[in-house]
């Protein structure tokens, strides 16, 4: 298949959060209850539209254990987005997000799109962090943030396509090297050369089935 | 050599001549100088002469000279130069690789450079100064921080592989390099990272992430593609080393659409020679192939890529490449075996390997003209095996294909299909060859066809085969039982014929039947068994033996009076014993040959005479062997079948089942027929009370008409009475005439009164009636179930009664005739 993008994503969080299970509904709209632990990392691919355009995105969902840290290190780099995932029904969780920042800030390259993602939504019997406490982290960081339940697919579909829009605009304006692969952006047989300098071309329009935000 | 002298003297200054200092000594001294000297000049020097004397005295250089070496990494890093030579002096210390200067030095052993590794990454620091330098941009820096770290890792891979991990982006600082504008960095580069990427799975994905995929195919085109050299080799072995055994890089290959660009890799160029270094990049290529689709791979993953393999025209490209003339023998052998996998349990792919034509007059199937090479004696081993793996790939589920196949050997086709060679009719040339590998092979190629297809088996049962003295045709199955009975035929070619009569009597009674009626087998099967060789193979043949005959047992539909499943295993309990029987079953299963085919899909052995069992053989075997074991063990010494055990588990429990169900119904329509009856007595008790009611009701009604009938004379008289003026009497007669009011309007009264409770009484009946009506649908409906299973219970008790007839007919058993 051919595509106009291809964006590289990479999801981090702590081990337990649901980074398998967000990828699994994402790429094959089915949820595994059972925790099967991620040894290093794993693999997933899926295709969205952007205003118009296939993209292809290739999503490395990363181990959360502390043991793998060294590993999952050497993907910031490459990666053009990254899902950062927290757990609203366990506080450490969110308490480490500074960690991951700081750790994902320092490997990766400067214009990576991260997106905070409050996972487990459909769990507001057991949540310990409150949507305003997400949302005001995000906005210290300059983050998008998002809650989403891997459960029920809620918001998954979103978190991912919006991730992809916010480079898919980055690219419009000329803030990526897109002839740098080292961004985890490549440009595929089927993009036309865009003109940055074109405002109206950075709108996304529909995105494949999810509904705009 | 004399270069070097002068080296060292320059170095040392000149030594009183005659008196020539060991080479220990002189390598202190060395050392001695690169601690201690101030300037830098002279640590380069000496460094220098460390470097020169490294490939002759590596011990010595290697005892004494790391610690200084390491100190120079560590200050000097401003100067290129002295840090080249300590690199280079490092390299050949520590590399495995055996020099020309040192050949004729017994001190150094072979793994002189694996113990020299071992000392120099005890101390993790000197690895991550290695790596530090790979940062240098100078040519003759980078470049030895590359070799040294690759001899490191070539002989203590794990460790290494462990420490480039941890340090900090290790791993894309390298891939980085193979973006090196300079050919022979890049080209270094890519032998440190085969070497790396060796059963890492952790470090092949990351590599892979880093673009490694996209990176490699550019070099291979800008090489060449498979007619370049033997860089393009070194990244076929890389690509090959991120893919195997690692379905995550294989998911992203074929999710970034790379089996696009392997496809054009196999188009040959039409008068290019096959040069030694092209044979090895296409057989590098091919194997990449194979890790894309290999049978161990996940099925979904395999089957994806299989798919792209298609629409990306990979499958015939490799089809062509097998049909070309002049492509070297190992290179067709590793394209046979591509090609069947690359189909393997995919249908459109199978299809479109049937539909290949070779471009011979006239023109055949591919198939057809794989398989001549199968059946010839002449070919290779290798090749002949691949063949025989290609076609069971083409079958393997494919029902389609394996029909086709036993078609061609039915006899309506025989007439038509005689003008070309058929599939089938190879397979029987090869069957009846002479060649012990071709009468494997062929069995165990028709095996294939008959793998879970039991109406083709029934098929197969209807070939007949001309005999050449031109008596009566016999049939395919005879034809086996009587090779496989034959003194001259090879231990290769019976095992091959055992396994093809296994697979073709399981789960299929006619067959069993058909191999029950031919002459001598059984016996040959128990001659087999009572056999008492000590060869392991004639170990196994004895246990394949009994398998056949277990088989002969288990599908057994008693429709030979004489050879019925009790029959035989009265034959087994006389003649061979039970535990006997058992013991040589499990020869099979402890055989080498067969946990090594059981391992894969594929054939691999060394030589033709370790070619004994098949992977769809052992497969069944697996499934069946504990069954047989369990049935022939589950007949007591007189032949009596202990039902339950021989039942399997699945049997026995379906059988509790039913027998729970079938309680549970009888309760059921006891407690209904008792309902019902109780129903029937109340109703008729109802009746009568009903009857009874009406009775008095049509009293009653008598009686009012009656009263009316007196109440109108009365008042017939009473006018009378009045006219005849008797006023006395007209008071009395009024009385009267109350009291009979009254009396009428009480039995006025009574009358409605009945009349409402025969009405409640009649719905009441009709309530009762329909309550009855209902109770006797469900017992009806019960009554059937019943029925249905006591025709079930009716068959487990004519299966115990047959046990009771045996045991009364054990006093005198059956006269089994044993010839």
């Amino acid at each position: 298949m051919s595509y106009a993008y291809l964006f590289k994503y990479i999801i981090i969080g702590d081990t337990g959060v649901g980074k398998s299970c967000l990828l699994l509904q994402f790429t094959d709209k089915r949820f595994q209850p059972v925790h099967d632990l991620t040894i290093g990392v794993e693999f997933g691919a899926r295709m969205i539209t952007i205003d118009g355009k296939q993209i292809k995105l290739q999503i490395w969902d990363t181990a959360g254990q502390e043991a793998f840290r060294s590993i999952t290190r050497s993907y910031y780099r490459g990666a053009a987005g990254a899902l950062l995932v927290y757990d609203i029904t366990r506080r450490e969780t969110f308490n480490h997000l500074t960690t991951w920042l700081e750790d994902a800030r320092q490997h990766s390259n400067s214009n990576m799109v991260i997106m905070l993602i409050g996972n487990k939504s459909d769990l507001d019997s057991r949540r310990e962090v409150k949507k305003e406490e997400g949302e005001a982290f995000a906005r210290e960081h300059g983050l998008v943030f998002m809650e989403t339940s891997a459960r029920t697919a809620a918001n998954v579909e979103e978190a991912f396509i919006n991730t992809a829009k916010e480079i898919y605009e980055k690219i419009q304006e000329g803030v990526f090297d897109i002839n740098n692969e080292a961004n985890g952006i490549k440009i595929g047989q089927q993009a036309t050369p865009t003109n940055p300098a074109l405002p109206g071309a950075g709108g996304a329009g529909g995105a494949g089935n999810s509904g705009c935000c | 050599m004399e270069f070097l002298k002068s080296g060292i003297k320059t170095v040392l200054g000149s030594t009183e001549p005659g008196q020539q200092p060991s080479a220990a000594e002189t390598v202190e001294k060395l050392v001695e100088r690169v601690y201690s000297s101030t300037l830098l000049e002279d640590r380069r020097d000496a460094c220098r002469a460390l470097k020169a004397l490294s490939r002759k005295y590596r011990i010595e250089v290697g005892a004494q000279g790391m610690p200084p070496l390491v100190q120079v990494l560590q200050n000097d890093g401003q100067d290129a130069e002295i840090i080249s030579y300590a690199l280079d002096t490092l390299c050949n210390i520590v590399t495995s690789e055996e020099f020309d200067e040192e050949a004729d030095n017994p001190a150094v052993s072979v793994n002189v450079g694996e113990q020299f590794t071992e000392m120099f990454i005890k101390c993790p620091e000197h690895v991550s100064l290695i790596m530090g330098y790979l940062d240098e941009y100078d040519f003759r820096v980078r470049r030895a921080s590359i070799q040294l770290l690759t001899s490191l890792i070539a002989n203590k891979t794990r460790e290494l592989q462990e420490l480039v991990l941890v340090s900090p982006m290790g791993v894309s600082k390298l891939m980085d390099l193979l973006s090196d504008s300079r050919e022979v960095i890049r080209n270094d580069v890519l032998l440190l990272l085969v070497e790396l990427t060796k059963s890492n799975s952790n470090i092949q994905k990351i590599v892979a992430f880093e673009n490694a995929f996209d990176r490699l195919f550019d070099i291979v085109q800008e090489e060449g593609n498979s007619d370049g050299g033997i860089v393009v080799e070194d990244c076929l072995i890389l690509l090959l080393n991120l893919l195997k055994n690692n379905t995550s890089n294989t998911q992203f290959f074929k999710e970034g659409s790379y089996i696009n660009r392997l496809a054009p890799m196999f188009k040959l160029n039409e008068d290019a020679q096959w040069t030694p270094q092209k044979v090895s990049n296409l057989h590098c290529l091919l194997q990449v192939v194979r890790a894309l689709v290999t049978p161990s791979n996940p099925q979904q993953l395999v089957a994806a890529c299989q798919r792209a393999m298609h629409q990306t025209q990979l499958l015939q490209a490799l089809c062509e490449l097998l049909m070309s003339s002049g492509v070297p023998a190992d290179i067709l052998t590793e394209t046979i075996n591509a090609v069947a996998e690359v189909v393997r349990g995919e249908h459109e792919n199978q299809l479109a390997l049937s539909q290949v034509l070779a471009p011979s007059q006239p023109p055949r199937p591919a198939i057809v003209v794989l398989l001549m090479s199968m059946i010839n004696e002449k070919q290779l081993l290798g090749l002949r095996l691949a063949v025989l793996y290609c076609f069971a790939c083409y079958l393997y589920r494919n029902a389609d294909a394996q029909r086709q196949v036993v078609q061609t050997l039915l006899p309506s086709n025989a007439s038509e299909a005689s003008s070309a060679l058929s599939t089938g009719q190879l397979l029987c040339t090869g069957l009846f060859s002479s060649d012990a590998l071709a009468n494997w092979c062929s069995s165990v190629a028709l095996m294939h066809t008959l793998v879970e297809q039991v109406p083709l088996k029934e098929e197969l049962l209807r070939v007949l085969l001309a005999t050449a003295d031109g008596q009566r045709p016999i049939t395919l199955l005879a034809q086996c039982c009587k090779l496989l009975q034959q003194d001259q035929q090879r231990l290769q070619s019976k095992l091959g014929l055992l396994q093809l009569l296994s697979v073709w009597l399981a789960h299929c009674p006619g067959a069993v039947k058909a191999l029950l009626e031919t002459h001598g087998t059984m016996a040959y099967l128990t001659a087999q068994l009572c056999a008492n060789e000590h060869d392991e193979r004639e170990y196994l043949l004895q246990g394949m033996c009994a398998f056949l005959m277990g088989l002969c047992i288990q599908f057994n539909d008693n429709s030979l009076a004489t050879q019925r499943r009790e029959d035989i295993v009265q034959l087994v309990i006389k003649r061979i014993g039970q535990e006997t029987f058992c013991r040589k079953l499990q020869e099979v299963s402890r055989h080498e040959a067969y946990s090594r085919a059981c391992k894969q899909a594929q054939l691999r052995v060394k030589g033709a005479a370790d070619l004994l069992l098949d992977f769809e053989y052992c497969k069944l075997y697996k499934g069946l062997e504990a069954l047989v074991a369990k049935l022939v063990s589950g007949f007591d010494v007189d032949g009596i079948e202990l039902t339950e055990l021989t039942l399997s588990s699945e049997a026995s429990a379906l059988v509790a089942q039913y027998k729970g169900i079938i309680r549970g119904l009888d309760t059921q329509i006891q407690t209904l027929q008792q309902h019902s009856q109780e129903l029937e007595q109340k109703s008729t008790s109802l009746q009568q009370q009903l009857e009874q009611e009406q009775l008095l009701k049509s009293q009653l009604a008598d009686q009012h008409t009656l009263l009316k009938a007196q109440l109108g004379a009365t008042q017939s008289n009473g006018v009378d009475a009045t006219t005849a003026a008797a006023a006395a009497s007209s008071s009395a007669n009024d009385e009267q005439l109350n009291a009979a009011r009254f009396q009428a309007n009480m039995y006025f009264a009574e009358n409605i009164r009945l009349t409402k409770e025969l009405d409640t009484m009649r719905q009441q009946l009709q309530l009762e009636k329909q309550r009855a009506d209902d109770a006797q649908a469900s017992l009806t409906t019960l009554q059937k179930d019943q029925e249905d299973l006591l025709e079930l219970l009716a068959d487990q008790e004519a299966k115990l009664a047959k046990c009771e007839v045996a045991t009364t007919a054990g006093a005198a058993p059956p006269n089994i005739s044993s010839s």
